[in-house]
């Protein structure tokens, strides 16, 4: 706690330095610098307001349409709880009306800090009510910017026509040239097309007389046909790039990728256990309580919506109930057969292995997939090149380690036994 | 010195019946149809070509169908709000209790599916019953009560509750009386329940009321020092053991505690300081304890009191009035002889009887008295709280309930309509009461005579305590939310009593914070937290104080003789009635492992028996499984017969815990009803009767496991030696001196192996194995291994990947023992057996004679010493099973765990619950073996990779050999040479099976050893 409040300190004494300067330029007391306040609001407020929003605490843009009275505004963030043991009759009223909830005292905040943020609350607030491109609503825009399916439609429909229109043109101008020929009597007579046809078929019996050329497109078929079925037969059940619809659209690009949360965050049982386990909504709920919505999206994301559903939880009213709770039934990607015994810690924990080497690219996916084909081979494949890490203790009192390493040998999984049958199938 | 002594595992193999030649000639127990393919319509003609066409095509089509099939969808489901304390994958353990036992409770993903025994448990030092390890799968059985019953019919809690706080009121108000019936409860806050139920309505009274009753013991430490309570024995410290009819091993009153603090005396370490104990065993039938003992002598029910007043009179050199002497002439001499041992062992002896007349008992009190046991082998100063039952109460509450004058009964853990001698006086009385609820789990033979059932949880859905033994308290702590919509019995207790504490945990808190932490040195929260974690408390014993005996003889020498002449009345035929060690009392009925589990010494399965000594069957003229009718006491039932070598002449034994009526279908009418044999004798049941034989002829074939495999007269299976020789020569025995006899020196077959890493093998001591079978039972658990019935097991297809093999031989009565084969033909002395218990799974040979002749490398060596099975890979040609020497491999002929005709095990996904997850199920047509626990294996090396540490000595237990009692088997790593498996197989007792065979066996076995002295020369 000491040092959150010390770096809390630090942080907000600079902040300070930077506004006493901002308020000598500024021209005017009540006309705080937009700038500076959206620092100090989203160092400070973000975690209980949102603008347009109600998160934990009001929504401050409406509020503060209501609230124009500066002075009092500024009191209030710096120490709210002073001004309702004043008795403050606004400030009571606010605690009725937000049923009682107290909000956090700034007290190292400056008058002209608060300033600052309500200037920024306020341009902000109005910006998006008035967005500079005119009067249109923020739920609009994309479906309006690109073509309707109308529009789509009636091109097809004009090319369509467009092609037909062409076809029979060329129909007429042809029949036209004829009769033009035919008057002029130069027509050239077309050729029997059974002669034609006669030389075609005794070319084709011709070939079909070269024995050579027979077996040699036999040959050819069979190891076509061969090759095919092996090569299908070696692919059943390998399901390399499966990806089921899931029942929430979780992008890993974004998670993994973009936000660069690490894996074992949500997949907290690949250190320690046989499952890397999805995560439980609980885990979701540490960020998602406040993050509703894609960065500077205007509407709550639908998808995670879903989570809330599924663990009860109420956006508006930040409760959950418990009772509306059912499990998300996510679709197994990565299906071992039963038969096989894998352990994540084994890999992750004791060996060291990156998520990726199985999983492949997942912060790169916007669906995860199967990205290994998770055959025997595959494993035995790996377990033959891998080295074991000969410094793990564990080691230390198995001669055949110290004699591979003397010799500067590489000890590969599969020489430590990796490759018996019982290592894994048990 | 290689002994040429024969052993034989039944007694077909003995005689070679002509059956038993014909089914041993078979590779297989049941001849492969070749020849009916091959002959007559076979191959020939063209309908097979036809047939064999269109099965090609069908076969080609539904390939190709398959292959075709899309991803199969998996529904992944996650945690909505993961406990902390569960990490997927990840198993948890719970300290708990079983029947005063301290244990763990294995969790995976909340659900329990093992128990293990908790190491530092004071009775058993983590040994666990095979009832204890069976019981995870009652907690799965879909046949439990799924909500309270009210006369029949679905009904909730509140409308329970508002029924019997009613009748109860206005029964208080009548002044009418009430009665809790229970089994024994050692529980301290159970009893502060009843005990506040009772304050609340004063007419009320606790009924203890034991099935297998103690009474006897308890009223004769009553008469005989003023304290009705059962003692603690200490086997551990007595040097000789005298047991008249104790089955102190198997099943009387604390066999996994005795069974550990017997082998103390008797295991590696004790041999090799020279020291081994001396048991001498007395008694009717052949039980688990009598085929441990050094000496048995089979005598009738009505020679043991005859033969407990010699004894007393040859200790005390006085002869008691109306002294008989013993017809038998070897249990005569015996006496003399165990007489003489046990003078000279005084302070360190110690005599038990099993019979539940409080006159033996008695008398056996006056013998220890004689002895100086009190204070050393016996404890009366912190006694055991295990059994409290009083049959005179009991029968005072029959009768009064058949007098009208009790109005509510309440069943808890008890089901006298099954168990008690009389059950139709439990239902007529029954009937005159207005209120009778019964919290049984199911709907057994009593709860479905009561109004009401309110079932309680399954103990390991419960909170409580328990005290087995004065001064040590343990725990019981909830290791799954209740399953069904059942209320612990105790909260119901508290609810219809209007307690001031309605919630039982709260309830068990208090108990604890007000007293037991104390004993513990714990306090508050924080005590709390540590006994969950520990599991117990335990206060220093008291100082057992010795106790002189003081109790008029005469009176009692009269009453043991009396009921030895009842018994011998007219020659009749004499009826043991005795507990099986795999079912017990019968409570567990309905639990397929224990059915299936073969009894140690008749290896029968799924069903009880009437045990006949092979003479009597030949003077009756009965063969095995001849039904006959047994009547006795008023009561009569149709059993089949078993030959049973050991069983005294005369006498028949059977079993009680079979027959039960009322209960899920896996228990239901498999075997008869002994119970209703018992009867009340000088205020307590008494377990012998006279019985009348009559043959019904009909024929009902045992399903016994004993003879499925020969050991074609190889006499290199078992080895033995006597103390005495062990003493010149530890080698003795072996078939080996300090020398070891190379059979590979002339290796021409075999492929060498490295083991670089590991070298995982075991040992396994034939002198502490006592051949209970709670090794069986765990390694069901552990393994996923499934129960095929009684059909198949008569079919020998059961699946066990440890089975206890059973040897008897006869007494060598020191001329060296029968050596030939044709000797045994002119033996009719079938009585006096001697007999040896083998552990025997799949040794994991070094030249493998399986891994050979596996046409599709499914069954290869590991570099660790291991013989890898490898499911998938095998196609079922059996061919290993075939070449095995062991005859250890398992084929599965069905897909046990999803087939409707195996309704008695897996077949629902609610008991599936139980499978250990890190354990595949087999599919139908392949071959199973015992794998080592390979998943434990590698769990136990990950561990030590993943905290970056070498692998210890004992960081991998395999689960036969954590859940032994007696400690008889230990797995290591043999190339580490101080690992305890090294060192035990570094013994000079070790000898390998069949070791000629040049198989290079990886597990090791310590050659038998008897105490045997001048009683037998």
């Amino acid at each position: 706690m000491r040092g959150f409040s010390f770096i809390f300190k630090q942080f907000s004494r600079s902040v300070l330095l930077i506004a006493g300067f901002a308020f000598l330029g500024s021209p005017a007391f009540a006309q705080g610098d937009a700038v500076k306040g959206e620092a100090i609001f989203k160092a400070k407020c973000t975690s209980c307001h949102k603008i347009d929003q109600v998160v934990v605490g009001p929504a401050l843009g409406p509020q503060l349409d209501e609230e124009k009275d500066d002075k009092f505004l500024v009191k209030w963030i710096q120490n709210n709880q002073a001004l309702i043991a004043a008795k403050d009759p606004k400030a009571t009223a606010i605690l009725a009306k937000y049923n009682g909830a107290a909000m956090t005292s700034f007290t190292d905040l400056s008058d002209a800090d608060a300033t600052n943020i309500i200037t920024y609350v306020r341009t902000t607030w109005k910006t998006m009510q008035n967005p500079p491109d005119g009067g249109k609503t923020p739920g609009q825009p994309a479906a309006e910017s690109g073509p309707s399916s109308l529009v789509i439609f009636a091109l097809i429909g004009v090319i369509v026509l467009a092609f037909i229109i062409i076809l029979v043109l060329n129909k007429v101008i042809g029949t036209l040239e004829r009769l033009v020929l035919n008057n002029k009597a130069l027509i050239i007579e077309e050729p029997a097309t059974e002669g034609v046809a006669v030389d075609r078929l005794a070319i084709a019996k011709k070939l079909l007389k070269n024995k050579k050329l027979v077996f040699f497109l036999l040959v050819i078929g069979a190891l076509a046909t061969g090759s095919w079925t092996w090569v299908t037969l070696w692919n059943t059940n390998v399901h390399t790039g499966y990806q089921p619809v899931q029942p929430i659209k979780f992008p890993h690009d974004l998670h993994a990728g973009a936000m660069k949360i690490d894996c074992q965050y949500c997949h907290s049982g690949a250190y320690k256990s046989k499952n890397a386990s999805i995560p439980s909504l609980n885990v979701c709920m540490n960020c998602h309580k406040v993050i509703d919505r894609a960065l500077n999206a205007k509407e709550a994301s639908p998808e995670i919506a879903k989570i809330y559903d599924a663990i009860g939880f109420d956006s508006k009213t930040k409760s959950y109930d418990s009772t509306k709770s059912r499990p998300i039934q996510w679709v197994r990607i990565h299906n071992l057969p039963d038969l096989a015994y894998f352990n994540h810690s084994q890999h992750v924990k004791v060996a060291g292995l990156k998520c990726q080497t199985c999983h492949g690219q997942v912060q790169e996916m916007k669906e995860v997939y199967q990205a290994s084909p998770l055959t025997m081979k595959w494993c035995i494949q790996c377990h033959k090149r891998t080295q074991v890490d000969g410094k793990n203790p564990y080691y230390a009192n198995l001669e055949q380690v110290h004699k591979l390493l003397s010799e500067h040998k590489p000890v590969t999984a599969a020489i430590m036994g990796g490759i018996e049958c019982g290592k894994c199938h048990y | 010195m290689d002994s040429n002594k024969k052993y034989w595992k039944g007694l077909e193999e003995l005689n070679k019946t002509p059956e038993f030649v014909e089914k041993n000639k078979h590779e297989f127990a049941e001849p492969i149809p070749i020849e009916d393919v091959l002959s007559g319509g076979g191959l020939e003609g063209r309908t097979p070509r036809r047939d064999f066409l269109k099965a090609l095509g069908f076969g080609v089509g539904a390939v190709t169908l398959a292959a075709c099939q899309k991803v199969p969808v998996h529904k992944s489901l996650p945690y909505i709000i993961k406990p902390e304390e569960i990490t997927p994958g990840v198993a948890n353990y719970y300290t708990s209790t079983y029947e005063g036992h301290a244990i763990l409770v294995k969790t995976r993903e909340g659900r329990p599916i093992k128990i293990e025994g908790n190491p530092n448990d004071l009775l058993s030092k983590g040994g666990v019953s095979a009832q204890a390890q069976a019981s995870v799968l009652d907690l799965y059985d879909v046949n439990r009560l799924k909500n309270p019953l009210k006369d029949g019919a679905d009904a909730s809690w509140s409308d329970i509750d508002d029924v019997i706080l009613r009748a109860l009121i206005d029964i208080k108000a009548a002044g009418k009386k009430i009665r809790i019936v229970s089994s024994t409860i050692s529980s301290p806050s159970t009893l502060g329940v009843i005990a506040d139920f009772i304050t609340a309505y004063p007419t009320a009274k606790h009924i203890v009321y034991d099935a297998v009753s103690y009474t006897g013991i308890l009223q004769a430490n009553q008469n005989s020092f003023g304290k009705a309570v059962l003692p603690h024995y200490n086997f551990d410290k007595a040097d000789v053991i005298v047991s008249f009819g104790a089955d102190f091993l198997g099943t009387w009153i604390s066999p996994t505690e005795f069974t550990s603090q017997y082998v103390q005396n008797r295991n590696n370490k004790s041999l090799q300081s020279k020291k081994m104990s001396r048991h001498i065993q007395f008694e009717t039938g052949l039980s688990l304890t009598g085929s441990n003992a050094d000496v048995r002598i089979p005598v009738k029910p009505s020679e043991e009191g005859i033969a407990l007043v010699a004894l007393y009179n040859a200790i005390s050199g006085t002869t008691l009035p109306g002294t008989k002497k013993l017809t038998n002439d070897v249990a005569d001499k015996a006496i003399a002889i165990v007489a003489k041992e046990l003078l000279a062992a005084k302070g360190k002896a110690l005599v038990v009887a099993g019979s539940n007349d409080v006159a033996s008992q008695i008398l056996v009190n006056a013998i220890n008295a004689k002895l100086g046991s009190y204070g050393t082998t016996i404890d009366l100063d912190n006694p055991s709280h295990q059994y409290a039952g009083n049959d005179a109460g009991f029968v005072e509450f029959v009768n009064e309930m058949n007098r009208s004058e009790v109005d509510a009964v309440f069943f808890l853990n008890s089901n006298p309509a099954y168990d008690y001698y009389s059950s139709k006086d439990i239902a007529s009385g029954l009937k005159k009461v207005k209120l009778k609820v019964s919290f049984a789990n199911y709907s057994d033979e009593t709860a479905s005579l009561c109004d009401i059932i309110a079932p309680g949880h399954y103990y390991l859905e419960s909170w409580g305590d328990d005290n087995a033994i004065e001064g040590y308290y343990t725990i019981l702590q909830p290791a799954i939310n209740p399953v069904y919509d059942s209320r612990q019995a105790e909260h119901s207790l508290l609810i219809w009593s209007d307690n001031a504490v309605k919630d039982y945990y709260k309830y068990v808190r208090n108990t604890w914070d007000k007293s037991l932490l104390a004993k513990g040195g714990l306090s508050g929260q924080k005590g709390w937290e540590t006994l969950l974690q520990t599991g117990f408390v335990k206060e220093a014993p008291k100082a057992a104080g010795t106790y002189t005996f003081n109790y008029d003889l005469n009176a009692v020498a009269q009453k043991v003789l009396d009921h030895s002449n009842l018994l011998a009345d007219g020659g009749k035929v004499e009826l043991q009635i005795f507990q099986s060690v795999a079912l017990r009392d019968g409570k567990r009925a309905n639990n397929p492992w224990l059915q299936e589990l073969p009894d140690p010494v008749s290896k029968v399965t799924w069903d009880n028996f009437a045990a006949v000594s092979p003479a009597d069957m030949k003077k009756w003229g009965y063969v095995d499984g001849d039904v006959v009718k047994v009547e006795a006491n008023g009561y009569s039932v149709n059993l089949p017969v078993l030959s049973q070598p050991g069983q005294a002449q005369g006498t028949i034994s059977v079993a009680v815990g079979y027959g039960r009526t009322a209960v899920g279908p896996v228990g239901i009418n498999v075997g008869q009803n002994a119970f209703p044999f018992h009867s009340l004798r000088n205020g307590t049941f008494q377990t012998a009767a006279t019985a009348v034989l009559t043959a019904t002829g009909d024929n009902s074939p045992l399903a016994q496991t004993q003879t499925h495999h020969s050991i074609e007269g190889r006499n290199s299976v078992i080895k033995e030696a006597t103390f005495k020789e062990y003493l010149k020569d530890p080698w003795n025995g072996t078939g080996k001196t300090k020398e070891h006899k190379d059979y590979n020196e002339n290796n021409l077959f075999w492929q060498e192996y490295d083991h670089p890493q590991y070298n995982w093998v075991m040992a396994i001591d034939l002198n502490a194995c006592t051949g209970c079978g709670a090794c069986v039972v765990a390694c069901n658990a552990e393994n996923n291994v499934p129960v095929v019935g009684k059909d198949e097991v008569r079919r020998r297809r059961e699946m066990h990947w440890i089975r206890i093999d059973r040897y008897y031989s006869f007494n060598d009565n020191g001329d060296g023992g029968i050596t030939k084969e044709s000797e045994i033909a002119r033996l009719n002395n079938l009585d006096n057996v001697k007999v040896v218990y083998q552990p025997m799974m799949c040794q994991h040979c070094e030249h493998a004679p399986c891994e050979t002749v596996c046409p599709v490398l499914a069954t290869v060596h590991s570099s660790e010493g291991l013989n890898h099975m490898a499911y998938n890979r095998c196609i079922g040609t059996r061919y290993c099973a075939n070449n095995c020497p062991y005859k250890v491999r398992r084929f599965n002929w069905f897909n046990y765990w999803n087939d409707s005709r195996f309704d008695n095990y897996l077949n629902n996904e609610h008991t599936q619950l139980v499978l250990n997850p890190d354990v595949v199920t087999r599919f139908r047509g392949v071959m199973e073996k015992c794998s080592m626990c390979v998943q434990r294996i590698q769990a136990g090396k990950l561990k030590a990779k993943i905290e970056k540490r070498q692998l210890k000595d004992g960081d991998v237990k395999v689960a036969c050999q954590q859940t032994c009692p007696a400690n008889a088997i230990v797995f290591g790593n043999a190339n580490d040479k101080n690992s305890e498996v090294s060192k035990a197989l570094a013994s000079e007792r070790t000898y390998y099976v069949l070791e000629e065979l040049n198989v290079q066996p990886g597990v090791g076995y310590q050659v038998k050893v008897r105490n045997i002295n001048e009683l037998e020369a």
